[in-house]
């Protein structure tokens, strides 16, 4: 391999590594404040993806603006879904392990809920659209330029999210919600205001992250499940209810799938995936970071 | 007095000679129709029998379906019907047995989203091998058994996933079962041999969605890697537990009958509504009533038939 072709490689993964750790850093926090596991995630990515078609394709909005509208759509969704479900269900489960069962549940049904609806209102078929195609050169690698925008965008976003979690007085307080939950109401914590910062912001990162995807894949209602098991590889990774290990464990497994794949076949994606999920899973549980990165 | 024997083997007997002779009176249509309800009567019952009891929740009982049809697939027509669907629901175990040793290392959501992922994996490899192997991803069976034989194949295995299901709740094995639910570490302490339990159930589990599946790939006479490992077989399945309660035999039954019928009102016609109805129920039976349908009526009936044999003696 020439040095192009590993540069190419490397950029390849590095942007579908950005919008892995944005998808995972959503689907983490719900569960690292709640212990709730959205299994739904995917199907928000694939809602993004399929309003930013609408706008594009219907009033010709350019997916960079409408991803403030998705991102807030999104939002209202997750604070909607916290509200009418969540609350009640937390408030009637007698324990950790019964909550984290029936919230599974709750979400796989919204997750059936989600693909029909999208299978009724934009069928079954793939559907896409081509913006800002045109190829630049970045250090000789040909790029498009709505990967770049994706690669900035997920990027920034990620780097804001790091500084929220680690500088600001809501970042400390959803670390320490996460840490213990019981010491954090001692020293003032909000928990509800908290929960449901956490459901719109997950939300809301996983309809940037399909409004991304959607400039450069085509879209099915079915997208959504491969999404979501992804974003678990990668919060397994990087520890359950570990927010910090997601955004490195997101950009450490797109660099290590587009590798795989680049040496394999694109066939084997899924399976190098799943059995990189299983073996994690199953050899390390708490992540590779362990519980070091807080 | 009816005792509580009776009221269980009573109505059982009679559903069975009712099914038996059923072929006899009506048409083809309904007999396939009755044939679908006992296909989830069995996959729900061997269903509880993992999840319901120990409250591990298997979102991947769709992979020892695929398996089983897979293994029909391969077997038929050179080995004898009969032959094919045992061997279907042995191998099955087998895999699951073999999978068991690891799955049950992790617990909570760590394994429900580990059964979904090994689900997936499975389907992939499938996907890929048959490729390799066949070039083209559909195998097509031919010269399938007749509807009759299917539909007493399939009401056989439906009486034995019912019967399994209840022998093993009121056995010690299904005690041991339930107090993993409670508590796995008292359970422990106590001296009951939870990672055995836990793998037996499995096993045990895994039997009947391979018989089937045999059963299925032959009614369907076409199986491919996305309908045999289809997830919604393993959704379906824990909406139907979930809605008739998802620790009662008699609930397995009750949810796997109504869903079948709404199924069969609107799948063909209304497919994206039929899940999003599946959706629903499974949303609101969660929050306003986790313990199902059956549980409450349960509770009555067996109460009165106890002070009924109290006022009689």
């Amino acid at each position: 391999m020439d040095l192009t072709r590993i540069l190419q490689v490397l950029f390849s993964g590095l942007i579908i590594g950005g919008i892995y750790a944005l998808i995972a850093v959503g689907l983490n926090m719900i569960y690292g404040t709640m212990r709730l596991l959205n299994i739904a995630h995917g199907e928000v990515i694939m809602l993004g993806a399929y309003v930013t078609f609408w706008l594009y394709t219907l009033y010709g909005i350019s997916p960079l603006v409408s991803v403030v509208a998705v991102m807030g759509l999104s939002a209202a969704l997750g604070a909607l879904i916290c509200r009418w479900i969540f609350f009640p269900v937390i408030s009637t489960s007698k324990s950790v392990a019964v909550l984290e069962s029936n919230s599974l549940l709750i979400f796989y049904g919204l997750s059936i809920i989600f693909t029909n609806i999208s299978s009724l209102l934009w069928t079954t078929d793939a559907r896409g659209y081509s913006y800002l195609t045109e190829v630049v050169h970045v250090l000789g690698v040909p790029l498009m330029k709505n990967r770049l925008w994706a690669l900035g965008l997920s990027f920034f976003v990620c780097v804001f999210f790091y500084v929220l979690l680690q500088k600001t007085m809501l970042g400390k307080a959803i670390r320490a919600l996460i840490q213990d939950k019981d010491a954090s109401l001692l020293v003032g914590v909000n928990p509800d205001a908290i929960y449901y910062f956490s459901f719109s912001m997950s939300f809301a990162l996983a309809g940037l992250a399909g409004c991304l995807l959607s400039m450069f894949y085509e879209m099915t209602p079915f997208m959504g499940m491969p999404y979501t098991i992804t974003a678990f590889i990668v919060i397994v990774l990087g520890g359950l209810g570990n927010v910090l290990g997601s955004l490195l464990g997101g950009i450490l497994l797109g660099l290590v799938e587009t590798v795989g794949v680049s040496l394999t076949s694109p066939g084997w994606r899924p399976i190098l995936s799943y059995a990189l999920f299983i073996l994690i899973i199953v050899l390390r549980p708490r992540g590779i970071f362990g519980k070091g990165v807080y | 007095m009816v005792s509580r024997r009776g009221l269980v083997t009573g109505p059982f007997g009679i559903a069975l000679l009712v099914l038996a002779l059923l072929p006899r009176w009506t048409s083809d249509y309904h007999v396939s129709v009755v044939l679908d309800v006992l296909m989830w009567v069995a996959v729900t019952e061997s269903w509880i029998i993992l999840s319901g009891y120990t409250g591990y929740i298997s979102l991947g009982h769709s992979a020892f379906f695929g398996l089983g049809a897979y293994i029909m697939a391969m077997t038929w027509p050179q080995l004898p019907f009969l032959l094919g669907i045992v061997l279907a629901g042995v191998l099955s175990s087998v895999f699951a047995l073999t999978i068991g040793l690891v799955v049950f290392r992790v617990r909570g959501p760590y394994f429900v989203i580990l059964t979904l992922g090994l689900t997936e994996f499975i389907l992939h490899v499938v996907v890929n091998l048959e490729i390799k192997l066949g070039g083209t991803v559909g195998r097509i069976l031919m010269s399938a058994p007749s509807l009759a034989t299917l539909y007493y194949a399939m009401l056989a295995t439906a009486a034995a996933a019912v019967v399994t299901a209840y022998v093993v709740k009121n056995s010690r094995f299904g005690a041991g079962l339930f107090s993993l639910k409670e508590d796995e570490k008292a359970a422990s302490a106590l001296g009951v041999n939870t990672t055995l339990q836990k793998w037996a159930a499995y096993g045990i589990s895994a039997f009947f969605p391979g018989v089937v599946g045999a059963i299925m790939a032959l009614r369907h006479s076409y199986i491919d890697p996305y309908n045999a490992f289809d997830p919604m077989v393993s959704f379906q399945v824990i909406v139907m537990a979930f809605l008739g309660g998802m620790e009662e035999v008699e609930g397995a039954v009750v949810g796997a009958v109504l869903l079948t019928l709404v199924s069969e009102a609107l799948w063909a016609s209304y497919p994206y509504y039929y899940m999003i109805i599946l959706g629903v129920i499974m949303i609101v039976t969660v929050k306003f009533m986790p313990l199902g349908l059956v549980a409450p009526f349960k509770g009555r009936l067996l109460a009165r038939a106890a002070d009924g044999s109290g006022a009689g003696a």
